[in-house]
């Protein structure tokens, strides 16, 4: 976001994140070996950002995120997980930076996605669950990049977004009430950037930063036709 | 922050509960420091295990401490006496377990836990599934239990059965319990795969699955979990890939499919012969990826007006082909199309289990009409055993869910429209002709399946609700030269992708008309009518 890119040790970064990648294409989030496909994201992202995707394998990178696919078209933190709306803004992120959307039952998945949406608006990352604050964008981002926003309410969902604001520090919280924080409160706009709220810089759906910076690192992350 | 209300207190209160936390602050970071410069010491010794556990009882989720505790752990390895090491290992779990109570959804107090187990000489796995088993009794949706549970399983090897019986008891205590039909989910295409017929589930199985699911949703019809189940049991079928339509002119040859495929498949799968002579080419993706269900073949035969005898070989299996047998449509243009049909094969035992619920289904949406669950379910299983007879019970119900679900409205309108093409299609595709012309009574709103459309000169899209969102998937239209987008509801037509159009028609769209402007002088060729 700062154009401060030389201000690291791209070697470095690069040589750590692709020695975090094992056989089987997952990524480990250290020497210690737990294997999430947030690692997997996290490292596609980084490595995307520094235009170095080519240091680490990734047709077994996605193959792996292909492998955590579940019933639902959902995905989870590892094969077998349960789909969990988290995770699945993660996996679909790494398919969309990897240029690989083809591989999503982009119907099924998306059904899934809708049908977090309560009746109150807000949306939930699992079913039977209760809404919280921060699905607004990992439901909303993973529906941006199957195109297919328009299957929730938007104005039910604005709503329910504006409703999390504590007007007394200005903050957002996961749901109406509760204690606002940094973590809600940059879902929160990002998720009003998604809905088409021009009082907020376009976020880009896969990277979750503004789509200016995507542009300027001439970033094509891809959208489901 | 997850679930912490805001409560409002007296300063008083405020200033007792400020002064507690620095109290607590004071010593956690005491205590960091202790740690840090021991750790820079390199001391790995008993005492830094104790000031790591004191800390992480409270903060179970620092990674760095478990990170630390590891260290130790392996050090200690090569000093300690087996007895000792086995004492390490459970004072250890003891911890992990603690933590788990303070935070049941830590990732790393659950990691360190497979760690141990992972490196430890003697686990005790029976044991981790006792504990998964009563830790299941607490949270049953706690997705890392679940987590835990599959890992314990991968190590302890109990019969896959087993785990299939247990996630049956699970769902008769509660079917609303998701995480255990996620599970059946994995289990059954591993233990009862259709392996003679090629279908994902055996019929007797698949049908057994199907009677569960009803049984779920009519014991509670207003829980959601059975029907993502059920959505999932009905689309259990064999998925072949299919050739689509082949196209061939002197400025291009296009073959599209009904799923994406990737160059190797090509490279071995297909084979053009025009005058019974093969032509040599090589594949490029009409949306630059890897996979597509669009392709151009670049070849260098001269396509002239006098071809015959042009036919495509698609290669399905050992010992299944298909082949295109290509027409002459106008001059110089040549198009090769197969038989079309987006209806499900099931099983007869499972065809007929879907009717009998069917008849069920419809009874039930008689006593309640405007039930979201029933009405969708019912479509869904008339879409399921026969989509073409049932079409226009099917676009009923789908305009009523629209009014009963009306925050999903636009899913269901997406619905309308996938479901209409299909309809459409098979009809369009035994007539000889270039244009694509809608004929249905409902407006679409999206465009699926447009690569079948990828052979049409004429391409009439005109009086729909498409959005701007839908011009990027043009990309497919291939051969279009006059393109009618007319009363729309366009926005914008940046994400238009390159064509070789004669003719473009936006009327009747809100657009911006500097955007249009500089369209048309990037785009000098095209006729616009704006
Ligand atoms: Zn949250």
């Amino acid at each position: 976001m700062y154009d401060r890119l030389d201000a690291i040790d791209v070697e470095g970064v690069v040589r750590f994140v692709a020695s975090m990648q094992q056989e089987d294409g997952s990524f480990f989030g250290d020497q210690w070996g737990e294997v999430d496909t947030r690692f997997t994201f996290c490292a596609v992202m980084t490595l995307s950002l520094l235009h170095r995707l080519e240091a680490i394998n990734v047709n077994k990178a996605v193959d792996f995120v292909l492998s955590c696919m579940n019933f639902d078209g959902g995905f989870g933190s590892k094969p077998g997980s349960e789909s969990h709306a988290g995770l699945i803004y993660c996996c679909v992120g790494t398919l969309s930076i990897c240029r690989r959307m083809d591989a999503l039952k982009g119907d099924e998945l998306a059904w899934w996605l809708c049908e977090r949406q309560l009746p109150s608006g807000g949306l939930n990352g699992r079913p039977e669950k209760l809404p919280d604050l921060c699905y607004s964008w990992w439901v909303m981002s993973s529906l941006t990049m199957l195109n297919r926003i328009h299957w929730v309410d938007k104005e039910t969902l604005e709503q329910f977004i504006l409703a999390c604001q504590d007007c007394e520090t200005g903050g957002f919280s996961d749901r109406p009430g509760d204690v606002s924080d940094p973590f809600h409160t940059l879902f929160g706009l990002a998720g009003l950037s998604l809905l088409g709220n021009t009082a907020i810089k376009r976020v880009n759906p896969t990277y979750c930063l503004p789509q200016e910076t995507i542009d300027r690192l001439k970033l094509e992350p891809q959208i489901l036709l | 922050m997850h679930g912490r209300l805001k409560v409002r207190t007296s300063e008083e209160e405020k200033y007792r509960k400020d002064k507690e936390r620095q109290e607590k602050l004071k010593i956690f970071q005491h205590a960091m420091r202790k740690i840090i410069s021991k750790r820079k010491q390199g001391e790995k010794d008993v005492e830094q295990l104790e000031l790591t556990g004191k800390v992480l009882a409270n903060n179970p989720d620092i990674y760095t401490l478990w990170n630390i505790r590891r260290e130790i752990i392996e050090h200690l390895r090569k000093l300690q006496s087996d007895e000792e090491l086995i004492k390490l290992c459970d004072s250890e779990l003891s911890l992990t377990e603690y933590c788990l109570k303070i935070n049941p959804k830590s990732y790393c107090a659950w990691h360190q836990r497979e760690w141990i187990l992972k490196t430890r000489a003697d686990p005790d796995w029976k044991k981790e599934l006792e504990l998964c088993n009563t830790y299941l009794k607490l949270d049953e949706r706690n997705f890392h239990t679940w987590d835990y549970r599959r890992f314990v399983v991968s190590h302890y090897r109990p019969p896959l059965q087993e785990e299939f019986k247990y996630t049956t008891e699970k769902l008769h205590d509660n079917f609303s319990n998701y995480s255990a039909w996620h599970y059946r989910s994995k289990m059954l295409l591993e233990l009862y795969p259709d392996l003679d017929g090629g279908r994902p589930i055996q019929d007797s199985h698949h049908k057994h699955e199907l009677k569960m699911v009803v049984n779920a949703v009519f014991t509670d019809p207003d829980d959601t979990s059975a029907w993502f189940y059920q959505r999932w049991l009905l689309g259990a079928v064999k998925s072949i890939t299919h050739l689509v339509v082949f196209t061939l002119t002197p400025v291009r040859t296009t073959i599209a499919f009904n799923c994406h495929v990737d160059k190797p498949y090509l490279n071995a799968c297909i084979q053009l012969y025009i005058n019974n002579e093969l032509v040599k080419g090589e594949f490029v993706s009409t949306g630059n990826c890897e996979y597509d269900d669009l392709w151009i073949y670049k070849h260098g035969y001269p396509i002239d007006d006098n071809l015959h005898a042009i036919r495509i070989d698609h290669t399905i299996s050992n010992t299944e082909t298909e082949t295109l047998y290509c027409e002459k449509y106008m001059p110089c243009f040549y198009v090769g199309k197969n038989k079309i049909n987006f209806q499900h094969n099931y099983a007869e035992p499972v065809l007929k289990e879907l009717k009998e619920q069917l008849i069920s289904l419809r009874q039930l949406q008689e006593l309640e009409p405007d039930s979201k669950w029933t009405v969708l379910t019912t479509t869904f299983f008339l879409w399921c055993i026969n989509s073409s007879e049932h079409h226009e019970e099917i676009l009923k119900n789908l305009t009523t869910l629209k009014r009963i679900d009306s925050q999903r409205a636009g899913y269901y309108s997406d619905l309308i429209t996938k479901w209409s093409m299909e309809k459409l299609l098979p009809n369009c595709y035994e007539q000889k002709c270039l244009d694509y012309k809608l004929d249905c009574n409902y407006k679409i709103t999206s465009l699926p399946h447009l690569q079948y459309f990828s052979f049409c000169v004429n391409v009439d899209l005109s009086n729909q609700d498409l959005t701007s969102n839908c011009l990027p998937s043009l990309i497919k239209l291939q051969h279009c030269k006059v393109l009618n987008l007319s009363n729309n509801k366009l926005t914008s037509i940046i994400g238009l992708p390159e064509l070789n159009l004669e003719e473009l028609i936006i009327t009747g769209n809100v657009l911006n008309i500097e955007e249009v402007e500089m369209y048309q002088l990037e785009h000098f060729s095209i006729m616009i009518f704006f």
